[in-house]
Parts: C-alpha cells; sequence; structure tokens
C-alpha cells in the first residue's frame, strides 16, 4: 500500500482508528478496575497506578481525535461516535487536572474512567465510525460550538458528581471511621467544594450550550425553540444545576439536598445525551436531534 | 389595616425567597418531563387511537400541548415574578452593602508597630496589591479588588429577566408559517402547508411585499457506503486485527447545500436579490426567510401515458402490475473525494416493492432515457422542482439574543472572574505595640485566599511579634 493510499482518507485510516479506539477504551478500563483495587486493598500506592494509566490513555486518546479530524477534515463531534469519544476524552481531562490534591481518594477515579471506558465502548460496539460529509444544517459556526461547550459541560458534571458521591459515602463511612475512601474527616469539606467549585465552571458552559443551540436551530430552522425531547432534556438539566446552586445558599438545604440535586443533574445530563434518542425511539417521539444518532 | 400589612409582607418575603425559586424549579421540571414524554402537538383522537394511555388525563391535563396550558403560564409568571422581586429585594441589600459576609481565611497577629505605623503598612499593601480602599472606620479599613461578585449576580438575574421580555414579545407579535415557491412566480407571505402561527398581538394581515424564486441549485458530495459489520462479534474481530474495515462499491450522494436565489418585490420593482442556503437566511422588513427543504415532481411516461409523482412516494404503475417507489432523485453539482466537481445528469433510482415490503432495486433511470421493465417501457420525461422557504417574524428575537449573550457573559464572570475583600482591624495594644485582625473574603474560581493571606504575610513579616 502506498502512501498515498494511506493519506487517501479511505478505510484504512479509519481501521487503525478504530483500533486505537479500542485499546483506549481498554486501558480507561484497566485504570477502573486499578481504582477499584485500590479501594478494597486501601493501598495508596495502587492510587498512583490508575492515574499514570489514565495520563497514557490520554495520550493516546489525543492521537485517535486528531486521526479522526485528520480523517474527516472537520471538528470531530458531528455523529454519536464522536461525540462519546469526545466526552470520554473531556472527563477523563477534567479529571486528571482536578484532581491533582486528591490522588489517594480512587472512587472518583473509579467513576470517572468506568464511565469514560463505557462510553468509548457504547461508541465501538453501538454505533458506526462511518465518517459521513456534514449535512447542510450542520454546517455552522454554532454547531461546533454548541456541541463542543455542551459536551465539555457534561464532562465537568460527570467528575462533579464522581466527587459528590465520593463525598457522600465517604461522609457515611466516616461515622464510624477515622479514614475512609483515602479522606480524614477534616478533609471532606474541602472536597466537597471540588464539587460545587465544578458545578459552578460547568454551568455556565451548560448555559452557552443552550443558548448557542438556539441560536443555531434560529439560523438553520428559523426557530430558537421547538420543545423538542432533546432540547427540554438540556433544560432539565440546566433547570437541575439551578437547583442545586441556589440549593447551597439554604443553609439546611447545602448538604443533602444539595448533593441529590447534584447527582440527580448527572442523571438529568445522562439523559440529555444518550436517554433522549433512546426514549424517543421508544415512545415514536419526533426529535430533530435524531439524525446525530 | 395591619391585617394587609402583614400579608403583603408575607408575599414579598415569600416571592424573595430563594427556596421559592427552587420550588418552582422543581415545578417546571415536571412540566419539562411530561413534555418529553408526550407527544407535543399530536391529536388527542389519533393519540387515543394509537393505544395512548391515561387518555382522559392528558386530555384533562392538556399534556400533549403542555407548554401551552394555562398552569405552565401560570408557573413560568410566578417563577418571573420571583427573578424579579428577588432582583430587587438584592439590589436594595447590595447598595447598603447590608450581608455578612463570612471570611474565608481569619488571622490575629500582634505587630510590633504604633496604630500610625500599621495603618501606613497597611495602605502601602494595598497600593502595592492594587486593592481600593472602600472603607476607613475609626479602627477598621476595608480594601476591595475586582468587581463585587454580588453586583454581577444581580446583572445576570436582571439579563434573564430580560431573556423572558424577549420571549414575551415573541409570544405576542411572532407569525410564522411555510412557502413553496416556484420558479419564476412571485408568492405572497401566506402560509402555504401549514396554517400560520400567529401571536396574540400579531397582525393578520401579510406584508406588501411577495417573493420570488428565480434559481434554485443542489450540490452533492460523493462517497461511498461503508461496509461495517453490525454484530458486536465481528466488530470486535477488527479490534483484534481478523478482519479490516473496507468501502463497498456502492455510490451515496450526500446532499453537500441547497440554495434559492431569491428576489423581494415591492410593488412589483425589486427591493432585495439575495441567495440564501440552510445557516443563511433572508432579511427584509423584520421577516426571515429560510431555506428548510425542496420538493421534485417527477414527469414520467408508460405506454403513452404520463403521470407525476413526488419523489421517495411510491405508486401503483398498472401498466406493470407493480408498485414503484422513486427515490433518490438527483441533480446538480456533485463533489467528488479526488477533488473534481461536475454536473449530475438528472436521474431517479427506482425500487420495486414487494408485498411483503421489500423493496428490490431496479436501477437509475435519467432524465430523457426509458427503462424496460416487463418489456414495457418507463421514460423519464422530466420534471417539476419548488423549494420550501419557512418565514418568521419575531421581534422579540433580538432583544432574547442580547440578553441570552449578557446573561452568558456575566455569569461567566462572576463564576471565573475574581474578587476580593481585605478587612483589617487595629486594636492597640499594651507598649504602643498593635493586634491586628485579618479577615480575607474571596469569591469566583480564580480566587485563591491563601495566596493574598501568604503576600500579607511577607508584607508583614518584620513586624510580626512571635
Amino acid at each position: 500500500m502506498s502512501v498515498e493510499d494511506v493519506l487517501s482518507r479511505g478505510a484504512h485510516l479509519l481501521t487503525v482508528e478504530v483500533r486505537l479506539l479500542w485499546a483506549v477504551g481498554i486501558l480507561y478500563m484497566v485504570a477502573a478496575i486499578l481504582s477499584l483495587y485500590g479501594l478494597i486493598t486501601a493501598t495508596h500506592r495502587s492510587g498512583r497506578m490508575p492515574h499514570a494509566i489514565l495520563g497514557f490513555t490520554l495520550i493516546l486518546h489525543t492521537g485517535v481525535i486528531l486521526l479522526r479530524i485528520f480523517e474527516t477534515g472537520r471538528a470531530p463531534f458531528q455523529t454519536l461516535y464522536e461525540s462519546l469519544s469526545w466526552f470520554s476524552f473531556t472527563s477523563a481531562v477534567t479529571y486528571l487536572f482536578v484532581s491533582k490534591r486528591w490522588r489517594r481518594v480512587g472512587l472518583p477515579c473509579f467513576f470517572v474512567t468506568l464511565i469514560a471506558s463505557c462510553a468509548i465502548f457504547y461508541a465501538l460496539l453501538g454505533r458506526s465510525p462511518e465518517a459521513k460529509p456534514l449535512s447542510p444544517p450542520l454546517q455552522s459556526w454554532w454547531f461546533e460550538w454548541h456541541v463542543v461547550v455542551a459536551f465539555s459541560s457534561y464532562a465537568v458534571f460527570v467528575v462533579s458528581s464522581a466527587f459528590e458521591a465520593t463525598y457522600l459515602i465517604a461522609k457515611r463511612l466516616l461515622k464510624t471511621r477515622d479514614y475512609a475512601l483515602g479522606l480524614a474527616p477534616e478533609e471532606l469539606k474541602p472536597f466537597r467544594t471540588m464539587a460545587t467549585k465544578l458545578v459552578i465552571f460547568g454551568f455556565p458552559m451548560l448555559t452557552f450550550g443552550i443558548f448557542s443551540g438556539a441560536a443555531w436551530a434560529n439560523e438553520a430552522w428559523g426557530r430558537y425553540w421547538g420543545w423538542d425531547p432533546k432540547e427540554t432534556w438540556s433544560l432539565i438539566t440546566w433547570t437541575v444545576f439551578a437547583m442545586y446552586l441556589h440549593a447551597q445558599s439554604v443553609p439546611r438545604w447545602r448538604e443533602n439536598v444539595a448533593s441529590t440535586l447534584n447527582l440527580l443533574g448527572f442523571v438529568c445530563m445522562i439523559m440529555t445525551f444518550l436517554g433522549v434518542n433512546w426514549l424517543s425511539k421508544l415512545l415514536g417521539i419526533p426529535s430533530l436531534h435524531a439524525y446525530a444518532v | 389595616m395591619r391585617r394587609a400589612e402583614n400579608i403583603k409582607r408575607r408575599v414579598y418575603r415569600w416571592f424573595s425567597s430563594i427556596k421559592t425559586s427552587v420550588y418552582l424549579f422543581a415545578l417546571l421540571v415536571v412540566f419539562y418531563f411530561i413534555g418529553t414524554i408526550f407527544p407535543q402537538g399530536a391529536d388527542i383522537e389519533r393519540y387515543a387511537e394509537a393505544g395512548g394511555r391515561f387518555v382522559e388525563a392528558v386530555r384533562l391535563f392538556g399534556f400533549l400541548d403542555i407548554f401551552h396550558t394555562p398552569l405552565f403560564y401560570l408557573v413560568a409568571v410566578l417563577l418571573l415574578i420571583n427573578l424579579s422581586v428577588c432582583t430587587w429585594d438584592r439590589f436594595q441589600r447590595v447598595r447598603k452593602r447590608a450581608w455578612r459576609e463570612s471570611p474565608d481565611v481569619e488571622r490575629r497577629l500582634s505587630l510590633a508597630l504604633s496604630y500610625r505605623e500599621t495603618e501606613e503598612l497597611l495602605e502601602e499593601f494595598i497600593k502595592k496589591q492594587r486593592f481600593r480602599l472602600i472603607s476607613r472606620d475609626e479602627d477598621t479599613l476595608t480594601a476591595e479588588k475586582g468587581i463585587y461578585y454580588r453586583y454581577l449576580t444581580l446583572l445576570y438575574h436582571a439579563g434573564i429577566v430580560l431573556c423572558f421580555a424577549g420571549f414575551f414579545l415573541t409570544g405576542l407579535f411572532v407569525k410564522e408559517g411555510l412557502l413553496i415557491l416556484k420558479q419564476g412566480e412571485p408568492t405572497p407571505i401566506e402560509s402555504q402547508m401549514m396554517p400560520e402561527v400567529r401571536g396574540w398581538l400579531a397582525p393578520e394581515e401579510p406584508p406588501q411585499f411577495k417573493i420570488q424564486l428565480d434559481e434554485f441549485r443542489t450540490e452533492y458530495i460523493l462517497s461511498r457506503k461503508l461496509n461495517y459489520p453490525e454484530d458486536g462479534l465481528s466488530r470486535l474481530a477488527i479490534a483484534l486485527g481478523w478482519q479490516d474495515i473496507t468501502y463497498t462499491e456502492e455510490e451515496r450522494f450526500y446532499p453537500k447545500d441547497w440554495f434559492s436565489k431569491l428576489r423581494i418585490l415591492v410593488n412589483g420593482s425589486t427591493a432585495l436579490e439575495k441567495t440564501i442556503e440552510v445557516n443563511d437566511p433572508l432579511r427584509f422588513e423584520g421577516y426571515t426567510f429560510y431555506q428548510v427543504g425542496f420538493e421534485e415532481k417527477l414527469k414520467l411516461k408508460i405506454n403513452d401515458k404520463v403521470f407525476t409523482i413526488s419523489t421517495g412516494r411510491k405508486k401503483n404503475i398498472e401498466e406493470l402490475g407493480k408498485t414503484l417507489i422513486f427515490t433518490g432523485f438527483r441533480k446538480g453539482t456533485l463533489f467528488k473525494p479526488d477533488g473534481t466537481v461536475e454536473q449530475i445528469r438528472p436521474f431517479v433510482t427506482l425500487k420495486e416493492l414487494k408485498e411483503d415490503g421489500t423493496r428490490i432495486t431496479l436501477g437509475r433511470l435519467h432524465l430523457g432515457e426509458s427503462m424496460e421493465i416487463d418489456g414495457k417501457s418507463l421514460r423519464f420525461e422530466g420534471f417539476e422542482e419548488t423549494s420550501i422557504l419557512s418565514y418568521r417574524y419575531d421581534p422579540g428575537v433580538g432583544l432574547l439574543w442580547y440578553a441570552g449573550f449578557f446573561v452568558f457573559a456575566v455569569m461567566s464572570l462572576r463564576c471565573l472572574g475574581r474578587w476580593y475583600m481585605l478587612r483589617f482591624r487595629i486594636d492597640e495594644d499594651e507598649g504602643g505595640k498593635t493586634i491586628l485582625t485579618v479577615a480575607i473574603h474571596c469569591r469566583g474560581l480564580m480566587a485563591d485566599s491563601q495566596r493574598v493571606s501568604a503576600l500579607l504575610n511577607t508584607h508583614l513579616e518584620r513586624y510580626v511579634r512571635r
């Protein structure tokens, strides 16, 4: 095979890309298993390995995304296959960035890498990697920003909910112990603050995601809001996180109510991302977003 | 009188409460959820016929049009009142700075300096670190850096109120419909395929101008179908290197773009000309025209009998005793993977629909050519093309965009930006020394109270008594 053949954007590059993505999915899963092992054996040293693997996987994953950009000649977010890959990439990057102070706390690493690997395997086993040309409505500046910002906010919320869930479990365990899940009682508050900070960071991004989606719909179809199920679910997610941020201002709701809302926001986000298409198909609800499947 | 005052105060307190906002948000989430479960805009009779559940409840509560029910409007209006009252209430308090901020860092230091010297040293620090001195009481200095975050919070909440105003204007004055344009025919702005969606105060008369289609063209990209297995095991085999992904020889024409060359006519003379495409509409006198699609009608001939059919439709051809489907009509410009561009010889793909529902591809029929089917000749005589536009008149959308962008920008500044407030209390100690109490407040993801504390430490280090 000549160099021209390889670079002719044919199936050879796609085969390489798909195989590399399999490797990425497997490595995320290995990081998740090692995090779990660290949790079970409660050895701090075992916490370093998942982070090292995660760092290496991210380098590989960056390569896969760059390869995809080279193959398609556009930003890699058009299909659900591409979006899932981007979602797991941004989740892992966000986690690695914010977890510097909390390397010995293995549970958030387990949650994030598990979700990242599940997203990759769903992309590989459930979707097609075919790189179709962009359909006319997707050829918009708003589209790229809408998807990249919305999915980045989802990634931030995934990491936030992983921290929140760890906080809730550790808080319960610390009632009977002096040390749980790599956390001492006095570390609980700053650990939980990280979950709140992530929501504060992700919320304006989600706001822009919805705003840019409306602007794009207005330019493409002449209607900025159509109560389409995907639009509505993104609004549900936004509203739940708005409730979370407001609950932080009410002293009695700052603890359990706010934590529950953060986790509920995560569920709604998953519904926006994957559930809407499934729900729309199941109930026969027409959705403009169906083309993204 | 006292009772009325009491009620007024209670109502104000209820509307200015954050708890009320959370309850109203929760109610809205319930409405949104219902809206994603039940098909919006569907007819209740058809819903019942299709085996829909809870028909009576659906009819009673208007679940098939939940976002236009009085209950939904009521909750939305209550939220708007809550938002406005909250914003006003906070504005009053922010103006007076009537908040008790709990400090992020609080420290007490004993300094080997006199009251005056301590004051000078702190002023020097405030100046050096570019803080603003905002108040100086008898024994307290207060300095600030960055935009006071509560102003930003107020501003973006006010921006959300403006967004609501935009929605309200849309609800009052919006006009929306679909137009089918044939080449060369001036068409009035009256919805053709669906009844015009009209706001409560939108004028009923169409505008004085007309629109005309001068040319319609399409562009396609040539690609091949990917041979990618559906089952997980075969996909795993690709991962393990036992199989490769390949492209089939089957050609596919993916739409690249559609263009309509339009002309706006006022009293018969041209006022504006523009070629529009998807994502690039035409705007004139508050109306916006969007390219949403196109339709082709094919003219075919069999045994000297001519018939017309829309693309994608099936037709029982009596002469053949078969049901045919005419799909994938293609004409216009074709962009090939090798970078070359060519004009497509117009063609339609013919499929035979069998009784068991299976479709058998018979082949491509080009314009001006015939296809032999069971010894009979089917000829493609011609086609007629129409461009489908949607139009919208919406005076609320401009306000919504400006307010929405403002909300996003201010919210980002509030969340990411830095705000610090330093409060120094100086108390004289015995022997001409001073006790300094430092309170550091900060907000925003970029703010770092420990850093400011460390800088202050360095500044005071020489004078601190251990």
